[in-house]
């Protein structure tokens, strides 16, 4: 046999050796680095051929012919493997996360990120999150109405200053969707939202009920910033509830201030049952400092603003819990 | 009386139930997979008659009284767990399977879709694809083979485009992971394998260029056609089992009506009373077909296209239950539907 054929034969023996999955091509590679090395003239090089949704990779090998051009090789060993199961795919392929019976799809993935909202979690929360509400609304399966869908499309629309037509088109065209695309990724939308309505609906009542000292309308300052600044202005916050707000103006500019109302569950936390007159802090919080007074607090009532607010605190802590009980499964290898 | 067999967690019962009970039917929904762990079964022979009793835990049911049978996705019988023993196990498994069958075979009961020796055979791709190519079906240009040397044929014959499918789906792993043999559009690297082949047989077919996929469902005599839109979707352009919903647009189909007839023929000649038929619409508005599956899902042929098939299997059912049974003779029981003119009791 003349030396090629010899390094043939040899090459078809390194190739049949390599193992062929994507964990060990560093492996392989240096094998016929190896090789290479051993035949010089040949020039030989790997392939690598990384098939998508599955660990299982091919090889060949190329080489100088010595009477010019390429000779490619490849080569598989009988190891008894079925040729569909060689070639099978593994089932999680092309998707991200499976949460409960939800599988979301990188596509999917990317066409929801685009309606993520939220700025207090991250939008790896988020998504499941999203996908926990599919679970809950994978059987709802009937019309949703007109006006839900035009509230939905609007909302998204002047969320990303898509004003009129010629500018949602450019904006579908841009992102690849077609209009019966949109349409369809709108009622998703709208379908999610009004799960949600429904059950801050269900569970608001409930909620309100069980803590009703979370929703009392409560009026305060705080201010947040360094300690010693907020340290110093915790002073001058006991004189605001018996002065009024005008001292404030001696407070340190370093501290940010804020007066506002809110529900008692939406102040921060170390307000949240505060009585009036009491300073609160300084406390860490939130990366910074804060210190705080309860200027007025009005006892919850049971109108519709309040209920509401009971039921967005309630479905938070749904699907927290939710959550809590949910298989999460990422696939990101 | 009508019985259900399927898993408890089906939900395609829990889509058809309401719709039996708002239609007065007595119901019950059993799993095999609950015998003989958790119910009895009996069949007594005496005075030359006999007579076979399921009690299924919550109820007794005496199987004389079943008019129809709904065989959705019912689980392998399983004994108890004190049962520990494997070969006891598999010993109880396969008695409470021979009674399970006799029983079914006695009770004078028509099936939808058939009993469970009629469905496997008409499971069966070669069987059904011979009897829709029989029936003047346009069928792609098939191999069935575990013979190595056919594939490189098959590619050139096929002008490169060739697609591979499994026989029948089954389970299995690859690295410890669980894999899917989806249909495969072959290129040149898969022929560098061939001798795999070998090893298992595979479907050898050309890529039919689609319009549209079509899921037509059949019950009884009433026809319900989806078609499949994946052509936006790279994932599911060549199999929609990979579901890339956001993407997949799914309606309603008007099939022609000699197509819409033999397709209820195809479902009839195999036995069976309903049936999942898959076929492609060419964009030169060829149809052809791929496969029928005798237990195929429905389900998102209702909800993504609108179509009514749990009110026709609802339907179905409470015709058949209102109907005299037959006796044992289950071949002209699923045959019922499809008297001579054509027509049935529940059209």
């Amino acid at each position: 046999m003349s030396d090629f054929g010899t390094a043939l034969e040899s090459g078809v023996r390194l190739l049949r050796g390599l193992p062929r999955r994507r964990a060990h091509v560093a492996e392989a590679r240096r094998a016929a680095a190896a090789w290479a090395a051993d035949h010089p003239g040949l020039h030989a090089q790997l392939v690598v051929d990384e098939r998508p949704g599955t660990p299982v990779v091919d090889f060949d090998l190329l080489l100088s012919d010595p009477e010019g051009g390429t000779v490619a090789l490849t080569a598989q060993a009988d190891d008894g493997v079925p040729w569909l199961i060689d070639h099978s795919t593994h089932w999680a392929a092309g998707q991200l996360v499976t949460v409960d019976e939800v599988h979301l799809s990188v596509a999917q993935a990317l066409t929801m990120i685009r309606s993520l909202s939220r700025r207090d979690t991250t939008p790896h929360d988020e998504i499941v999150d999203q996908c926990l509400i599919l679970n809950e609304i994978a059987g709802d399966d009937g019309p949703i109405p007109g006006e839900e869908l035009q509230a939905a499309a609007d909302d998204f629309r002047r969320g990303r200053g898509l004003h009129d037509r010629a500018s949602t088109l450019a904006w579908l065209a841009e992102m690849g969707m077609t209009p019966a695309q949109f349409e369809e990724y709108i009622g998703g939308i709208a379908r999610r939202r009004s799960f949600r309505r429904r059950k801050e609906a269900e569970l608001g009542p409930a909620r309100l009920a069980a803590r009703p000292g979370d929703f009392d309308r409560v009026r305060a300052v705080w201010i947040t910033g360094p300690e010693r600044a907020v340290a110093a202005g915790a002073a001058t916050l006991a004189a605001v509830h018996g002065e009024g707000t005008a001292a404030l103006a001696e407070l340190d500019g370093e501290a940010e201030t804020v007066i506002a109302e809110r529900f008692a569950a939406d102040l921060p936390e170390p307000l949240c049952e505060a009585a009036p007159g009491a300073v609160a802090g300084p406390v860490a919080h939130g990366g910074s400092f804060l210190a705080g007074v309860v200027l007025d607090r009005t006892a919850a009532r049971e109108d519709e603003r309040t209920l509401a607010a009971a039921g967005r605190v309630a479905f938070t802590e749904w699907l927290a819990e939710r959550r809590s009980r949910a298989a999460v499964e990422w696939h990101w290898s | 009386m009508i019985l259900i067999l399927s898993d408890r967690r089906d939900d395609a019962v829990a889509l058809v139930l309401p719709k039996l009970e708002r239609r007065g039917a007595r119901v019950t929904w059993w799993d095999p997979g609950e015998f003989p762990a958790r119910s009895r079964l009996t069949a007594a022979f005496a005075d030359g008659g006999h007579r076979i009793v399921l009690d299924t835990g919550a109820e007794r049911l005496d199987l004389a009284e079943v008019r129809a049978v709904w065989r959705r996705r019912p689980n392998a019988p399983c004994p108890a767990e004190t049962v520990t023993d494997p070969s006891h196990r598999r010993h109880a498994v396969w008695q409470a399977e021979f009674l399970l069958d006799g029983a079914w075979e006695l009770a004078p009961a028509r099936w939808l879709p058939s009993r469970r020796e009629a469905e496997r055979r008409a499971h069966n791709k070669i069987i059904h694809m011979a009897r829709a190519a029989a029936l003047g079906f346009r069928v792609p240009e098939t191999v069935y083979t575990n013979d190595p040397a056919e594939l490189v044929p098959a590619y050139e014959r096929a002008g490169g485009g060739l697609i591979a499918k499994q026989i029948n789906s089954d389970e299995f792993t690859l690295d410890g992971a669980d894999h899917r043999a989806y249909t495969t559009v072959l290129n040149r690297r898969h022929l560098t394998s061939r001798h795999r082949v070998q090893h298992e047989p595979v479907i050898l077919q050309p890529y039919v260029p689609k319009a549209v996929e079509l899921r037509v469902i059949v019950v009884g005599e009433r026809v319900f056609a989806a078609e499949i839109d994946t052509r936006a979707s790279r994932t599911a352009r060549d199999d929609w089992r990979h579901y890339d919903d956001d993407r997949v647009r799914y309606a309603a189909h008007d099939l022609p009506d000699g197509l819409e007839r033999a397709c209820v023929e195809l479902t009839a000649s195999l036995g069976l009373t309903y049936g999942a038929i898959d076929l492609i619409l060419t964009p030169d508005g060829e149809y052809t077909f791929l496969e029928i599956n005798p237990n195929g899902a429905w389900g998102f042929v209702e909800q993504r296209a609108g179509l009514p098939v749990s009110d026709a299997i609802a339907d179905w059912l409470v015709a058949a239950d209102r109907t005299a049974g037959d006796t044992a003779d289950h071949t002209a029981g699923n045959a019922a539907d499809h008297t001579a003119d054509g027509k049935t009791d529940h059209e």
